[in-house]
């Protein structure tokens, strides 16, 4: 099947799933999803690369959504709660917001490591619609 | 620079109005306001009005739409869209109007009728090269009480504030809303009433996150010379009004976007840019928290309750539920919140809501609030919360 990313260049599969932004080389600030200048409002060089993040972070905050969601969320019938975590990546010292996969919400606690995964979000006409999740990291307890 | 006073003020009730177009409504509380004031529709030198995105090209020119109902005057007419925090915008625009000598009336309208349900996107051009990240963070699936779920929750795990607290600033403001004619909900709930009602995005409970309403809201401002002859009494005056955006570094994560500072490499403060609005207000007065005998907040969710009695200087961080079980944010209280009911008993109507907040300190500055009167009401602060860091305050002084 056809796979559509739900954001062209904001996350990498190979060789290790993890989310693409951009890195500015005179400031160091990373924004997600990539930008092409830098955010930094003192920053005058504003000279941006892709930049990989990390691809394991911790456990900001969660919450589970009970009630779907309007079009483009493409919402099973019966609806199934979905839950969206917050991830922190220390070095990059951002935080992204991502759907929780492999883990039942009960499961989380502020604070566990969390890592990038690629999976499909929703199936369509044109095929598969494929996205960043993310879930406890391997093996990991709290970090 | 003139005063700037508020000679009228127009409300409309808030609900849901099918048989009414958001265009009778809006010529409804111009006209309201205009004759509160003691004025005519052709005494009004200039007009701004939300620009009310649901309403297509029309509803995005709404200031003109009311004017080509009500009779054309030639007038100078801006139509503003700042998300939630038009209201604000539309009233600090009116009222550089008149501290600068421009006019001496100026007629803010908004008026606005919105989806229901959670707020949906706006249509987008087909051929941009990328789409918006208001259509990836539907294809995510967040919608906006998720945003502050996710902030509730931290506060939780910080402050040890809890499901009932949440629950608690519901209880009270619909007990403010039931003594409000204009609210849409005028249910006074329970603590067991809300905490039994469905789960929208964990901790946020139906009950405890505001609804999308149809609702218009008019001022009247005008300068002191034209006030004095109009014989206006009291004077209420516009003692504040500030706009303020976001800034660099606040670990927000703001509607519609999918990723902000961390907390930990944070250099601005949680909703930096309602700090910086509430501050820039209370400079512009020179007055501070404690001179406040009320505040009108944005309650769009029991957490933005909590979280800005603190954004705006009245406690410490994690202090807010201390005050909210105290009973002192509750009418009779030392610092009544939200004594309209708030958004949470009117519901949301972008365009309108920063007015109707304006609208219901006048009336409590006037001494004319009813049932819901706060005591020896003297001074106080509105304030909104808008998508995408976009803030505005008020504070009117009698
Ligand atoms: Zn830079």
């Amino acid at each position: 099947m056809k796979q559509t990313p739900v954001l062209e260049g904001a996350f990498v599969s190979d060789p290790e799933p993890a989310l693409v932004g951009s890195c500015c080389r005179s400031c160091d600030t990373v924004a997600f999803p990539a930008s092409f200048t830098c955010p930094n409002p003192r920053c005058s060089r504003k000279d941006v690369v892709a930049a990989p993040i990390s691809r394991t972070g911790r456990l900001a905050s969660w919450t589970t959504v009970h009630f779907p969601p309007p079009p483009p969320f493409v919402a099973p019938d019966p609806f199934v709660p979905i839950t969206v975590v917050e991830v922190e990546f220390t070095s990059e010292g951002i935080q992204v917001v991502g759907p929780l996969t492999g883990a039942s919400p009960d499961r989380l606690r502020t604070g566990m490591a969390m890592e990038t995964v690629v999976e499909p979000y929703y199936t369509d006409d044109s095929g598969e619609v494929i996205g960043w999740k993310f879930r406890p990291a391997e093996g990991g307890g709290d970090e | 620079m003139s005063d700037v006073i508020v000679a009228g003020v127009g409300l409309h009730p808030w609900g849901k109005f099918p048989e009414k177009s958001w265009v009778e409504m809006g010529a409804e509380v111009a006209m309201g306001a205009v004759a509160d004031a003691g004025m005519e529709w052709t005494d009004v030198e200039a007009m701004v009005s939300g620009a009310m995105q649901w309403g297509g090209s029309t509803g995005m020119r709404s200031g003109n739409t009311i004017a080509a109902a009500l009779g054309e005057t030639g007038v100078p007419i801006a139509n503003i869209n700042n998300a939630c925090a038009s209201g604000g915008s539309l009233m600090r625009a009116a009222y550089a109007m008149i501290t600068s000598g421009m006019h001496d009336s100026v007629l803010v309208i908004g008026t606005d009728k919105s989806p229901k349900g959670y707020f949906p996107s706006v249509p987008v051009l087909a051929d941009e090269p990328r789409p918006p990240v208001d259509m990836v963070r539907w294809q995510v699936g967040v919608p906006n009480p998720a945003y502050w779920a996710l902030e509730m929750r931290k506060r939780m795990e910080a402050y040890g504030s809890t499901e009932e607290h949440l629950a608690q600033v519901k209880v009270k403001n619909s007990r403010h809303g039931s003594l409000n004619p204009y609210a849409r909900y005028r249910k006074a709930f329970t603590l067991e009433q809300v905490l039994a009602s469905p789960m929208v995005c964990d901790p946020l409970r139906l009950l405890e996150i505001c609804a999308t309403s149809d609702g218009a809201a008019a001022v009247m401002l005008v300068s002191d010379k034209k006030a004095r002859r109009l014989g206006v009494r009291p004077l209420v005056k516009v003692a504040a009004c500030s706009l303020a955006s976001g800034e660099f570094g606040d670990p927000t994560i703001r509607i519609p976007l999918l990723a902000a500072a961390s907390d930990g490499a944070a250099t601005a403060p949680l909703l930096s840019e309602s700090r910086l609005a509430a501050q820039m207000a209370y400079e512009q007065a020179g007055l501070g928290p404690e001179d406040m005998d009320f505040v009108e907040l944005p309650d769009n969710s029991s957490w933005h309750e909590l979280q800005y009695l603190e954004t705006m200087g009245f406690c410490g961080e994690g202090e807010s539920e201390k005050l909210l079980d105290a009973g002192e944010t509750a009418l009779g209280g030392r610092l009544p919140v939200c004594p309209s009911g708030g958004f949470s008993s009117f519901g949301e109507a972008t365009m309108a809501q920063g007015i109707l907040q304006i609208v219901e300190v006048t009336w409590q500055l006037r001494g004319t609030a009813g049932a819901r009167q706060v005591e020896g009401a003297r001074k106080a602060i509105t304030e909104v919360y808008g998508a995408q860091a976009n803030n505005s305050a008020c504070i009117l002084t009698t």
